[in-house]
């Protein structure tokens, strides 16, 4: 992450848009999930269908509590479904594998092992057959893409929020998998240090010649419009649904500064605004 | 630096205070507890020669020290050797929970006594016994605790190995040891401490060497001070296991890093 991109906020030089592909990455089919508790049954979402192509971004809003994470935990195989099924890379998930990188929501790092071995011991996990001195390398690299090397050797517990959601999306990165998984995964970041992240998970689609499945959670509607192709509105649980799915058509690459005044960009920010919010409106 | 001199000064204190109470004692039954200054006499006489040895039933102080300390260790190790994978085995899954639990909850209150005949049985051997009956009473803090360590590992952590689809080994390795490891060394030092308790009643049973014989021996002989170096001793060492133990647990808990 070098400066010079942090001010430019432009993703990438790499200019061609879009979805080529008619491969499907993701298919939610009729999902539904409950949790048994002591108290009976609780479905946090219910009959959700959402297919997702390969090479797209596909950002997941809507309120604390409506099931975000759950949704994204059935593609990451965490969570099984109570009914219907997800297919992921075109096989039936059954659990979480190496094909679908996660970065949880709360970072989720082993606080015996330093930033370095929290990576190395999943790429060890994954890549068996590359050398120490691939998987070293490998590590390293990422590491410099969230610009923690020089902190490698720190435990988790001497890190700041950011630094730490910063390992856990090395971590992510740094297996590889051809679609990633992100649980609000610059929440706890800077309005400046999110950019750059912004930044460098564009350059790393981008290099991947957009081949890489992106979903993410987030509550920042100006970072869903500005990173993805689909916007999924989910209305509140319990049992909750898809409210809405909202295309993005914003040519790529986007520049941070200037969608903004994009009337393309103000009339999807507006649908979001609404579609989140219509309850506590006026009339009420 | 001046916590360490304020630490130092509390406990030269407290010391003052027991060596107070124990004069008090002391002239209270007229010299029939004996008073410090004569324990002292007695110390430095048997600290001139503390590793004599003179046959069967007859060795310096030391000589019976350094064997119960042995056989603590010997009969802490092998209980510790069941101990910790039985932990592991019953918080790691339900069914172990289950069927050992009640086991543990029987075996635990069972006095080291009551399993030295057992012991005797088992070994034809004294000293065998000894070591069987520190075993079987030491086990149970390291297997509860162990058990508690492993159960109480955090979905988060768990998550972890499941996403990157780490190896059982790696998940023992890297997940489940590390957490439990703070654990597992609470339930040593109690262990231990429970081991260094039980060898003094052992040895006065099983005779021979060792401090619980010295002790006994000393009780034949009349001499009442040897006693009192005695229990300081028991006492001493019994302090310093635990503040090893304590730094053994410090150094390898993650906690607070
Ligand atoms: N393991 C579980 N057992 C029982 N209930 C659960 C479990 N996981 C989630 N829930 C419930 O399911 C609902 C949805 O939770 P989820 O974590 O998916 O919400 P979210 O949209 O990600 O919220 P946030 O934005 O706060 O992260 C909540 O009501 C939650 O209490
Ligand atoms: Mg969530």
């Amino acid at each position: 992450m070098t400066t010079e991109n942090s001010v430019k906020f432009v993703d990438s030089a790499n200019d061609f848009h879009k979805i080529n592909s008619i491969e499907t990455a993701v298919d939610i089919k009729d999902v539904t999930v409950s949790f048994k508790g002591s108290k009976g049954t609780f479905t946090a979402i219910k009959d959700i269908n959402l297919e997702i192509k390969k090479g797209e971004i596909v950002a997941l809003i809507g309120h604390s509590g409506c099931g975000k994470s759950t949704l994204m935990n059935t593609i990451s195989g965490m969570v099984a479904p109570s009914q219907g099924e997800v297919i992921a890379n075109g096989s039936v998930v059954k659990g979480p594998g190496p094909d679908r990188g996660i970065v949880f929501q709360n970072y989720s790092l082993l606080p015996w092992l330093t930033v370095y071995k929290n990576i190395y011991e999943a790429v060890d996990s994954v890549f068996k057959d590359k050398t120490s001195v691939e998987k070293h390398e490998l590590v390293e690299e990422n590491l410099k893409m969230v610009n923690l090397i020089q902190h490698k050797d720190k435990l988790p517990g001497q890190l700041s929020g950011g630094m730490k959601q910063r390992v856990a999306i090395a971590r992510a990165f740094a297996i590889n998998p051809k679609i990633l998984l992100l649980d609000e995964p610059f929440g706890a970041l800077d309005a400046l240090t999110k950019s750059s992240m912004h930044i460098e998970l564009l350059k790393l689609w981008n290099l991947d010649n957009r081949n890489k499945t992106i979903v993410m959670v987030t509550h920042d509607v100006e970072e869903a419009i500005f990173l993805s192709d689909k916007v999924v509105v989910m209305n509140n649980g319990p049992a909750a649904t898809i409210k809405k799915i909202v295309d993005v058509n914003l040519p790529r690459p986007r520049n941070k500064k200037d969608i903004t005044h994009d009337p393309e960009y103000i009339r999807i920010h507006d649908e979001l605004l609404t579609l989140l919010f219509d309850k506590f409106s006026i009339e009420d | 630096m001046k916590n360490s001199a304020k630490n130092l000064a509390y406990f030269l204190g407290s010391m003052a205070i027991l060596i107070g109470l124990w004069e008090l004692i002391s002239i209270i039954t007229k010299a029939e507890i004996p008073s410090p200054l004569s324990t002292w006499t007695v110390f430095k006489e048997l600290m001139t020669e503390p590793f004599y040895d003179r046959g069967p039933n007859d060795k310096g102080i030391g000589n019976n020290l350094l064997s119960s300390i042995g056989r603590v260790f010997t009969g802490f190790a092998l209980g510790s050797i069941v101990a910790i994978p039985m932990g592991m085995l019953m918080g790691s899954t339900k069914i172990g929970m289950k069927l050992l639990n009640p086991i543990v909850q029987i075996l635990k209150p069972v006095s080291p006594l009551a399993w030295f005949p057992l012991g005797l049985l088992a070994f034809k051997d004294s000293g065998g016994a000894t070591i069987f009956i520190i075993a079987i009473t030491s086990l149970w803090p390291t297997v509860i605790n162990t058990a508690f360590g492993v159960s109480s590992i955090p979905q988060d952590h768990k998550n972890v190995g499941k996403a990157f689809g780490f190896s059982t080994w790696k998940y023992l390795t890297k997940i489940v040891i590390p957490y439990a490891l703070p654990h597992i060394f609470t339930g040593l030092r109690l262990s231990i401490g429970i081991a260094w308790v039980v060898i003094v009643a052992g040895e006065m049973l099983s005779g021979g060497v060792g401090i619980g014989f010295f002790v006994w021996d000393s009780w034949n002989g009349l001499s009442l001070e040897k006693i009192l170096v005695a229990i300081l001793i028991i006492g001493g060492v019994g302090l310093i296991l635990d503040k090893g133990f304590n730094a053994l647990q410090n150094a390898f808990s993650w906690e607070g890093k």
